[in-house]
């Protein structure tokens, strides 16, 4: 067993079904182990400190004396920390069901159901990682015909205090008929700066019939952490899911998103940016497949790279053969600023239907010289010049984001 | 014996190149190991070295497992179910044309290739033919030779000019390369090869004809193009087969050489025995072409038109070492029924100010799938290049597939990458415009595909695209309606 499989004893061991999939993940991810560039969908991440044979796998429950993370925005407050969700601490709202992942498991079976046992695949090593531990989480459950207008806010705040540590988290989310809610993930770390983890986090999102989610990510890890994450989302007749997702830290960060697209007229709209310097690995990789007629995805992500790093894309459009007269847009542009940086884009289309409009672009190159050129002509420094065309870079990506406020936070970070 | 039958056309399909010449054959025993290669390479009269690197590649092979990653079903090949070696039978080499077995000819002629050096068209093509695993015959030799040109079987060429060969051969595609490359290189039996001496421009356009005509035999030819400073060639492949039930396999490599200055021009019409529409049988055409632009200012152009087989497999590759070194990749392939296509190309910056161009159009019709896979990658060191890739696909119908899986990597900031994809089905109002005119609907369809690759079409010398145009026209017969 490597150092990410362990023998640890945890809650519900004693019901079957919760034992068997734990077994079944534990045997997937052994069986593929950590994936090596020979591993076509993890071909331009490499994972190689993953090896080490030092992970913890929980902490002692400590209640982490750093600042709260401030929102500028009004928000449902929910803690996590070091992978562990604190009750205590967060704001719940009321009128939506609220509960740790685990008593959703052991209490409610109506809901585990949802839990998704094919994420429990070789193509999916982490999330049968995470499911090998399946216990820490949260289940979110809104309503049918309920508009929650306040974001719900997932923070992690992470700091290891030096010890290697492994946190799967597992959410279930479920976003029921003619509902609508926000979704804000924010992961970060303060204080130990070398702080080593693997946050290993699979959402499964829900979202049925006319129901609506928009879902924003900040992922700003420590830098010396990993960060791997899969988003689930099955979106039923006339749903829609809405995300965007910042990735600014960790040493190698994948934010994967799988959107099944169901039913007529469902709709997916994945966006994201990405910024770094350094020696860090970020990585996007979408799946959106369209199951069904008249469904529609675009998907705009714009990177900057700057140091040593490496930014990957893998983007995906499926079009099952009865998927007619669907729509899928995806586009990738990424900024260069190094000699040593570099990027690496692989966009698919995997078409199967003839009735279909499908067209993807993937672009890279450096700074403008002559916009460059342009400002500084006109006094600004040659630093803030450049501040200001990434910015502008970027900006197309991040307005794509509906609510204000959060696109506003978001621009904030994205520097 | 001696005469040319022809198989009587059952399926109903237009494959008019589906016949079998009933010619006396010199085959060896089936199946693959060390001791065929030695008979392949004895029966050849090859040179020590060659031999030795054969079997090296064998070994090789051995260890090597074929790949998996393309989006292609096909039921398992049997490598020791196969003949690696079939030749017509005759005594002694031809001196000339006229010594040439008479029912070759007519073969040839029926394919339209005129291979007699009076019947060639205007006189501006030289043909290389290749009969199963044997370079047949070549024409134009001796006004070629004026100029320096080596135009010769690839066999002969390791006979005659043994330190061209062995300073070139394998060092665009080493046997290391990969699994087809590598059993190619263990027994392939002949192709072309070509040497352009420094600053000629080759006054006529050279020609390959492969034809795959015995049964159970693979076919494994292997072209070398080497294009010396300031040269420049232009070259045409067009193969065909015979209709058969089982599935022919067919493992090539095309290699070549671009120095300084140089420019060369390949262009394949490929148009093997695609099977039945029911899917039986059909070649299997797994084809590793790579061009290596060694010298600054060097040119290569792949232009493809693949109508053919049952399954294929090939990406026509170049590597930009050469400051300002220029690659293009122009590709039509249409599959229909149930063919299968993997098809794309490898662009590799290593050079400064390159840059390279793909435009790839991909019809599928029928059950058809296909896939565009293609590499462009920047090295480090390749400052300023350029590449613009646009791939854009057809359906016809609602069985079949088309799939792009571009993979990009970019290592340098000075480059400016640019990719484009899009799939799109041929719009009511097209078709209901040239209805409206009076132009029937398969007319219709073939006007517009005809439009939609005419990007690439272009980009073929004058005789290939007319066959091509034909080509895309019959192959796409049946698919509407």
């Amino acid at each position: 067993m490597t150092g990410l499989l362990q023998h640890i004893s945890l809650p519900g061991d004693e019901i079957p079904w919760l034992h068997e999939i734990r077994t079944n993940g534990k045997n997937v991810f052994a069986s593929v182990g950590i994936p090596t560039a020979k591993n076509e969908a993890w071909k331009y991440t490499r994972l190689r400190e993953l090896n080490a044979d030092d992970f913890v796998i929980s902490l002692p429950q400590q209640n982490l004396s750093a600042p709260q993370a401030e929102l500028p925005f009004d928000a449902y407050k929910i803690y996590f920390e070091n992978g562990i969700f604190n009750p205590a601490m967060s704001e719940l709202p009321q009128g939506i069901e609220i509960l740790p992942l685990i008593e959703v498991i052991m209490f409610h079976p109506q809901y585990r159901q949802l839990i998704n046992t094919q994420l429990i695949e070789k193509r999916f090593p982490f999330s049968a990682l995470n499911v090998a531990y399946l216990n820490e989480g949260i289940f979110i459950h809104i309503d049918s015909r309920v508009e929650i207008k306040k974001p719900l806010a997932l923070i992690y705040h992470t700091d290891t205090r030096g010890q290697n540590l492994l946190c799967n988290i597992h959410n279930l989310i479920v976003v029921e008929e003619a509902s609508s809610a926000k979704i804000v993930e924010f992961h970060y770390y303060n204080g130990e700066v070398k702080s080593r983890y693997l946050a290993n986090i699979v959402n499964e999102i829900y979202i049925r019939r006319n129901a609506k989610l928009c879902h924003y990510k900040i992922q700003n890890e420590a830098f010396k952490a990993h960060h791997l994450a899969l988003n689930y989302v099955d979106v039923a007749e006339n749903g829609s899911y809405n995300s965007f997702c910042l990735q600014k830290g960790a040493d190698v960060s994948r934010n994967e998103t799988r959107v099944l697209l169901k039913e007529p007229k469902a709709s997916a709209e994945v966006n994201g940016a990405y910024i770094m310097n350094g020696w860090a690995t970020i990585d996007t990789t979408t799946d959106i497949e369209h199951l069904s007629s008249c469904t529609t995805s675009h998907q705009l992500i714009k990177g900057v790279v700057g140091g040593d790093a490496k930014g990957v894309f893998q983007g995906k459009i499926h079009i099952a053969p009865e998927a007619i007269q669907t729509e899928g847009t995806q586009l990738h542009k990424a900024l260069l600023l190094t000699d040593t940086a570099e990027v690496d884009v692989k966009p698919e289309l995997e078409i199967f239907a003839d009735d279909v409009k499908c067209s993807h672009g993937a672009a890279s190159g450096e700074l403008d010289e002559e916009q460059l050129f342009y400002m500084r002509s006109r006094g600004i420094s040659e630093e803030d010049a450049r501040q200001l065309l990434i910015a502008a870079y970027l900006d197309d990506a991040i307005s794509k984001i509906e609510d204000e406020k959060i696109a506003a936070w978001i621009k904030l970070w994205a520097k | 014996m001696n005469k040319i039958t022809e198989i009587a056309d059952e399926s109903g399909d237009k494959y008019k190149y589906g016949f079998v010449t009933d010619i006396e054959a010199d085959t060896i025993p089936k199946g693959l190991n060390a001791d065929i290669i030695r008979l392949i390479s004895a029966k050849k009269g090859e040179p020590e070295w060659l031999l030795e690197w054969r079997l090296k590649a064998f070994e090789f092979w051995q260890g090597m497992t074929e790949p998996t990653w393309a989006k292609l079903v096909y039921d398992k090949i049997d490598y020791q179910d196969l003949y690696y070696y079939s030749a017509p039978k005759q005594k002694v080499a031809p001196k000339s044309l006229d010594e040439v077995d008479k029912s070759l000819l007519e073969t040839y002629d029926k394919l339209g290739i005129p291979l007699k050096e009076q019947e060639i068209l205007a006189g501006v093509v030289a043909v290389d033919a290749v009969f199963d695993s044997v370079s047949v015959a070549t024409t134009y030799r001796a006004k070629l030779a004026e100029k320096g040109i080596i135009f010769c079987s690839i066999s002969e060429a390791v006979k005659e000019h043994p330190d061209l060969v062995r300073r070139y051969l394998g060092s665009v595609v080493p046997y290391t390369d990969n699994f087809f490359a590598c059993l190619n290189s263990a027994v392939f039996t002949d192709g072309s090869f070509v040497y352009i001496p420094k600053g000629i421009r080759c006054p006529m356009e050279l020609s390959t004809y492969f034809r795959i005509n015995a049964k159970n035999t693979g076919q494994f030819e292997r072209t070398l193009i080497i294009a010396d400073d300031e040269s420049y060639v232009s070259y045409l492949e067009g193969c065909t087969a015979p209709q058969r039930d089982e599935n022919q396999l067919h493992a090539a490599i095309v290699e070549i050489v671009v120095l300084k200055d140089a420019e060369v021009k390949y262009s394949t019409v490929q148009n093997w025995y695609p099977g039945d529409k029911d899917g039986n049988g059909g070649v299997y055409n797994f084809v590793t072409k790579r061009a290596a632009c060694r010298g600054d200012n060097s040119k290569i152009s792949w232009t493809q038109v693949e109508t053919g087989s049952a399954v294929t497999w090939k990406y026509p590759s170049c590597v930009l070492q050469g400051n300002n070194s220029v690659g293009e990749f122009y590709s039509v392939a249409i599959t229909n029924n149930h063919q299968q296509a993997d098809t794309g190309t490898k662009m590799i910056h290593i050079g400064r100010n390159t840059s390279s161009k793909i435009i790839s159009k991909g019809i599928s019709a029928g059950f058809s799938n296909q896939t565009y896979r293609g590499l462009v990658r920047v090295s480090p060191g390749a400052q300023n290049a350029r590449n613009y890739s646009q791939c854009d696909s057809l359906l016809i119908g609602r069985t079949c597939g088309s799939h792009t899986v571009p993979y990009i990597e970019n290592r340098n900031k000075t480059a400016k990458i640019e990719h484009e994809a899009t799939t799109s089905k041929i719009s009511d109002e097209q078709l209901f415009y040239c209805q409206q005119r009076g132009i029937g609907e398969e007319e219709a369809v073939s006007l517009i595909v005809n439009g939609f690759c005419k990007e690439v079409m272009q980009h073929l010398p004058m005789e290939f695209a007319i066959e091509a145009a034909k080509l895309i026209n019959i192959s796409l017969e049946g698919s509407v309606g």
